[in-house]
């Protein structure tokens, strides 16, 4: 048998066998994996919780409720996809997926109304809910989370990282962050805690941020928002120089600094350095208030 | 971690931000301006002498930089190389707002070692617009030389002059500055 | 030189002394971010670079482009205007010149016809898209989809107000974006959701 030939056999024999059509049930199976390979996983209703091994093979635990009609599982030059497969038509159900990847794999969940709980994982991850909510552990250096209406709650180990978080009205809450944050939200409130920040950027409309952290030498800070108000407290060793713009917010701080006018015109701007100003942090509002004091 | 070690961890991660915005990363090319843009303003504003005018050249350097990133060699300092680019676009606007162009110094002088001290501490401001007085040429060479540590060679480079004629032109600021100041400059 | 006025009342006992670096009196990056957005729009191919290590998805880049067209409108409109003065004050004069034409602003951010072409067809099937969701997370993006839009009044009365205002078109032009990537979100969510 030829290599591509025993190769398409390959995938064809990991594929699973449809289940059952009626009842819970349970389903297992595992595949080998390549230990920089990619992970693909999609369910639309339920729960899907991964966590990295050492182990150089995937392997999927799953328990279906009714109406679920299968769990497709195949791999394919280094990609393992694992995918619920809801019936066209009528109800599907709800499928609790629990999978154990290689650790260092690139892994991409997509999921509609389903919680989304990593763990282990060092590789890159990109994680995709509408509904659902995500839990991860920071643990890879490269990580994009984004969720329509579900919460984000990320912890970290203070070990950097770059993470790109999005939602339209979930919240995110993250802690022992580092590195680099580019954070955005139209509705939700942003609570972001990092050990270490070298370039952060949040950004909201109507959502409230609150970040609390310390900022690396020469870091960048950004922060905006339309109506939400931006609460921060940031420490720096080597200093950062600030500069606090809103329309019609309120500004306060811990500095004993006063806020400019502008005449006439609306807005007020306070502008300051902290320690010898080597980073460099923005905050700016049209009507929501800003407070800016030092980490404790 | 001594100053050496922190100025290569430092080149290390400005390369690594240039290799990122090579791939289209503005992201990465934010982070380098955030860094950058507060010295590119400073030269294009002490050449220029105008705050519109110093905003417009400072988006142009960072613009061209963008176009150019491809062709910079990370071995070198990302600093000189946006200034270089800085003072080109700080001398072509000058120029398209004044045409001109101011006549070459015939002042004889070596413009040698300076290390630029004050016989007396003079405020800032005070030494700013004096600075901000001198002719364009003289400005020019003691911007580049006494603020931003460039050599003769590389601040006459930078100019498109003669070494000996940027080493006469920092002579005559000296001279000037002395003048307007009143105070030794050594 | 004109509008410095260094405020380092500091004595120097050198030349060597002065610092180099004197931040820009405003944020200059947003105009460089739009006008590099507009050249790579313009001429994606002039620019070598690397190819990325992972694909960007297709729907990505539509989003990409039409923020992307949102810029080069906040260019547009920008280089229409004087330049606002430090921080967010603008000059009296802009406010005079622009004063009978507080919309002008808004004509120029979306004027762009791809933008207006994108956003309609997002719009077009936004209904159906949203019934395709879940109704918790319907009910919530439509509540977030209606602070956009309080978002976008507010700003553009401000604007109104103080047409050369730099924060308010920054938060604007966000506005838009923001605006632009729910829709594309939404568009996305409702795929998933039909198994696609």
């Amino acid at each position: 048998m030829g290599f591509s030939r025993l190769a398409a056999a390959m995938t064809v024999l990991f594929a699973s066998a449809a289940a059952c059509a009626s009842g819970d049930k349970t389903f297992e199976r595992q595949v080998p994996a390549e230990a920089h390979g990619v992970v693909d996983i999609s369910n639309v209703n339920g729960t899907v919780v991964v966590s990295g091994w050492d182990r150089p093979e995937v392997s999927v635990r799953a328990e279906l409720s009714e109406g679920v009609e299968r769990v497709d599982v195949s791999t394919d030059h280094g990609r393992t996809t694992v995918k619920v497969v809801q019936p066209h038509s009528g109800h599907g159900g709800e499928a609790d997926l629990h999978v154990q990847i290689p650790k260092d794999s690139e892994l991409t969940v997509s999921a509609v109304s389903a919680d989304v709980a990593t763990a282990g994982v060092t590789g890159v991850q990109r994680l995709n809910t509408v509904s659902g909510d995500i839990t991860a552990e920071l643990g890879g250096s490269d990580l994009e989370l984004k969720s329509v209406s579900g919460n984000v709650k990320l912890k970290g180990h203070g070990q950097p990282a770059r993470l790109h978080v999005s939602t339209v009205s979930g919240d995110v809450h993250l802690e022992h962050g580092a590195g680099e944050l580019e954070a955005g939200t139209v509705s939700g409130t942003l609570v972001v805690s990092l050990d270490s920040a070298r370039s952060v950027r949040a950004r909201s409309t109507s959502g409230d941020v609150h970040f609390e952290g310390k900022l690396a030498r020469g870091a960048d800070f950004d922060a905006t928002s339309v109506s939400g108000d931006l609460n921060v407290r940031a420490s720096a060793d080597a200093g950062y120089a600030y500069e606090v713009s809103t329309f019609s917010g309120d500004i306060s701080n811990c500095f004993n600094a006063t806020p400019s006018e502008h005449g006439h015109l609306p807005g007020h701007t306070l502008q300051g350095t902290r320690g010898d100003g080597a980073g460099h942090l923005r905050l700016k509002t049209m009507s929501g208030d800003v407070q800016l004091c030092d980490r404790k | 971690m001594t100053q050496a070690q922190a100025e290569d961890t430092r080149v290390d991660w400005e390369a690594a931000l240039v290799q990122r915005a090579c791939t289209g990363d503005t992201r990465a090319f934010e982070r380098l301006y955030r860094e950058h843009a507060g010295r590119v303003y400073g030269l294009c504003l002490r050449m220029t002498r105008d705050a519109h005018l110093a905003e417009d050249c400072t988006q142009e350097t960072f613009i061209n930089a963008w176009r150019a990133l491809a062709g910079f060699e990370t071995r070198s300092s990302l600093s000189t190389w946006l200034h270089r680019i800085a003072v080109n676009v700080s001398l072509a606007k000058r120029r398209k707002a004044s045409p001109v162009a101011p006549s070459l110094d015939d002042e004889q002088g070596t413009g040698g070692a300076c290390e630029w001290t004050l016989e007396t501490p003079v405020e800032v401001q005070e030494i700013e617009a004096a600075i901000g007085a001198l002719p364009e040429g003289a400005r020019d060479a003691l911007v580049l030389h006494a603020l931003y540590g460039y050599s003769h060679g590389e601040a006459a480079q930078m100019l498109g002059v003669a070494e000996g004629t940027c080493k006469a032109q920092l002579h005559r600021a000296r001279k000037l500055l002395r003048e307007r100041l009143n105070v030794e400059v050594g | 030189m004109s509008g410095t006025g260094s405020a380092d009342e500091r004595k120097v006992s050198s030349l060597r002394e002065l610092s180099p670096a004197i931040e820009p009196p405003r944020d200059l990056w947003p105009q460089i971010e739009a006008r590099i957005n507009a050249e790579r729009r313009s001429a994606p191919a002039a620019q070598p670079r690397p190819a990325r290590a992972r694909a960007v998805p297709p729907r990505w880049l539509a989003a990409a482009a039409v923020m992307a067209s949102v810029a080069v409108g906040v260019w547009i409109g920008r280089s229409l205007l004087p330049a606002p003065g430090p921080g967010v004050q603008s000059p009296g004069s802009a406010r005079a010149s622009f004063a009978a034409a507080p919309t002008a602003l808004d004509v120029a951010y979306v004027s762009d016809p791809r933008y207006q072409r994108d956003r309609a067809a997002l719009m077009k099937s936004l209904q159906t898209r949203l019934a395709a969701l879940p109704p918790a997370a319907r009910a919530k993006v439509m509540a977030s989809l209606a602070a956009i839009q309080r978002a976008k009044q507010d700003l553009q009365s401000a604007l109104g107000k103080d047409p050369g205002n730099a924060l308010l078109q920054e938060l604007l032009v966000n506005t838009y974006q923001d605006e632009m990537r729910v829709l594309t979100d939404i568009h996305a969510a409702s795929d998933a959701g039909r198994g696609i």
